[in-house]
């Protein structure tokens, strides 16, 4: 059997059984054994790779933040930073739905994680919007919009991924992916102001109720200024900061907000035991399916075919990757969509000569569209799921806010500048700058 | 208190599924995640102060490895009892009677198939490992690899489980509601207060 056969088997036996409804992890592990059965790769090999695609300290990263998100639902802080949300922003037109958008820029920066915003933010937030007349098929979709924006701002999952997969600084993925996500958040808002339901008329708050609010929050608030604070200064790893984080939270926001949870903290560490092994299997499975496409010169064979079409423009070979991972990513989620592509695109990013954080955060934005685009937008499903709307309705109202994501994702391929002028001027080694030889301040390429 | 949390963990959801004489097995692995956790989180912590003071004591990033490792395979087992793995979307819960057994049984051999290649190959794999060794203790890398046929064999044993279970009481049974998770207050509400 040609190598482009075997991949084209690996692939319908990893989506049939996918969808049939076998664990990602396994039904990508089913894929890779039955492809290599047809090649001279042994499966003790296979195995290998599988154990390898774990055993990265990059990786140690996802256990901290999720960690990081359980905590911080144990610590009984979503009502204060809803109420912040409400205080900053409820007067505006919009009401509820503007309140969604800013809670999620908050929450992102403290969860990373898309699944874990739609979860807290429908438990929150839908029913009050039910509640005050939002259409459901509206709040599900402004929900499940609002929350991939931590697919991009740190301490993202998806960027921790990224990073070490593809040998990219993680701490320049986080402060490149500021700028989309909070023009995805702005958009969002700028979108329910003009064309969103008007919502319920509140009067501004007052200056004491939003410092209350502000002091309400503040403890934690400061989890994001661990984090990135850590990270920018230098004093941390992204791993560490999420230790710091985690130790952060432990140490003093739960006993000072909800101290009768304290007894309850073992019940909290088993679970997020338990939780953060599901992407990291997942992971190994990806890395091996990965590898084996690599091997068979399947993503060469892409490769090819996208710089016959772009030949070496940067901008056409970012629209064509932006082109085929909304297209896979309607498929497949974002981590083994960037495990098992990442070989495709290292060769496109040197292809094209760009910046390996700029590509990274144009494809992480759009893998983050992919979660709210059919047919298997996992935060929409989840949204649709936790408001009880049929996935069809929610889609058809998510349908007009994809312009906002068209926008975000056109502006980051086309103005790099902006979005690498953070982790340049903060990081300034995370997006390939040295120190000048000859003197001070450093030389980007 | 320690019972409350014991309750908590072992997930009643799909009960017609699990044999009880397993449930000890699965409060044990999920307390093993939470302690692996906890460990790995103490050797990070204890890596960052030995390196702040200037004394780093270089064996905590293997300690950590260990836990690390293990806790993906333990987690990906006691997961494999508790449905809880992540999936693209599951055709086979939206079908009944015959397709839905016929669906839920190729699933199931299809996580066994599987689960039988991390048995036999990791074995492999860990035999091998006893020729590389791990910096600086030297210990034989063959300490991370067991891990592997071991998760394949508490994989292969819930898959059986669900699987003579589910042939037996079919799979397709009514779950009893949720537990409602932490209930958020009326939003404008102050926030819960630490009692004085």
């Amino acid at each position: 059997m040609t190598a482009p056969w075997i991949l084209a088997l690996m692939t319908v036996i990893f989506l049939a059984l996918g969808y049939l409804g076998v664990p990602v992890a396994f039904s990508l592990m089913t894929g890779v054994f039955i492809g290599a059965a047809f090649t001279d790769v042994t499966f003790p090999a296979i195995v290998q790779k599988i154990f390898d695609g774990m055993d990265s300290e990059a990786l140690l990263a996802i256990p901290f933040f999720l960690l990081v998100g359980e905590l911080m639902s144990s610590a009984n802080v979503v009502s204060r930073i809803t109420n912040l949300s409400l205080a900053l922003v409820g007067h505006i037109r919009g009401g509820l739905s503007q309140v969604v958008t800013v809670f999620s820029m908050f929450f992102s920066e403290m969860s990373g994680s898309t699944t874990a915003d739609v979860a807290v933010i429908s438990r929150a937030l839908g029913g009050p919007m039910k509640r005050e007349g939002y259409a459901p098929p509206f709040i599900a979709a402004i929900i499940a919009s609002a929350s991939t924006i931590a697919a991009l701002v740190p301490p993202s999952i998806t960027a921790v991924v990224y990073g070490a997969v593809g040998n990219v600084s993680i701490a320049g993925l986080f402060m490149a992916g500021v700028v989309p996500g909070f023009m995805i958040g702005f958009g969002l808002m700028i979108y329910s102001y003009f064309f969103g339901p008007t919502g319920m008329q509140r009067p501004r708050a007052p200056f004491r109720d939003v410092a209350r609010a502000f002091k309400d929050a503040s403890l934690s608030l400061m989890i994001p200024i661990i984090l990135l604070g850590g990270i920018m200064t230098g004093w941390f790893t992204p791993t560490e900061a999420g230790v710091v984080a985690a130790i952060w939270i432990l140490a003093v926001v739960i006993p000072a907000l909800n101290r009768p949870h304290l007894k309850l903290l073992p019940y909290d560490f088993c679970l997020a035991g338990m939780i953060f092994s599901l992407p990291l299997i997942t992971i190994g499975a990806a890395n091996a399916f990965g590898w084996l496409l690599a091997y068979l010169r399947g993503a060469i064979m892409i490769a090819e075919w996208i710089t016959k079409l772009a030949g070496n423009d940067p901008h056409v070979i970012m629209l064509l990757m932006v082109l085929l991972f909304t297209i896979i990513g309607d498929f497949i989620e974002p981590v083994p969509t960037i495990i098992i592509f990442m070989p495709l695109v290292n060769a496109l990013t040197t292809a094209g000569d760009i910046n390996p954080v700029h590509m990274g955060v144009v494809l992480i934005a759009t893998l983050a569209f992919g979660l709210i685009t059919p047919p298997y937008g996992l935060v929409l499903l989840m949204a649709s799921k936790f408001v009880g709307v049929r996935f069809s309705q929610a889609l058809r109202a998510a349908l007009p806010i994809y312009v906002v994501f068209f926008g975000t994702i056109a502006f980051a391929i086309y103005f790099p500048k902006v979005v690498l002028w953070l982790p340049k001027q903060v990081i300034p080694e995370s997006v390939g700058c040295f120190k000048n030889p000859s003197g001070a301040g450093y030389i980007c390429p | 208190m320690p019972t409350r949390i014991a309750e908590k963990l072992l997930l009643q959801r799909q009960r017609h599924l699990k044999w009880r004489a397993l449930d000890p097995l699965e409060m044990i692995l999920m307390v093993l995640c939470g302690l692996l956790l906890l460990g790995f989180s103490a050797t990070v912590t204890f890596d960052i102060v030995t390196r702040e003071i200037g004394h780093p004591w270089l064996w905590l990033q293997e300690v950590t490895q260990t836990f690390f490792i293990y806790a993906i395979f333990v987690g990906a087992s006691v997961a494999t009892r508790r449905n809880d793995h992540l999936y693209l979307t599951a055709i086979a819960e939206a079908l009944h009677g015959t397709p839905r057994l016929v669906a839920e049984i190729v699933i199931r051999l299809v996580v066994l198939g599987v689960a039988c290649c991390l048995i036999y190959f990791g074995y492999i794999n860990f035999l091998r490992g006893f020729t590389s060794f791990r910096m600086p203790s030297m210990t034989p890398i063959a300490s991370l690899y067991a891990a592997i046929p071991i998760a394949g064999v508490l994989i292969a044993l819930f898959t059986i489980e669900q699987l003579v279970n589910g042939c037996r009481n079919g799979f397709d049974h009514p779950e009893p509601r949720e537990e409602a998770g932490a209930t958020t207050p009326p939003i404008g509400s102050p926030p819960e207060r630490r009692p004085q």
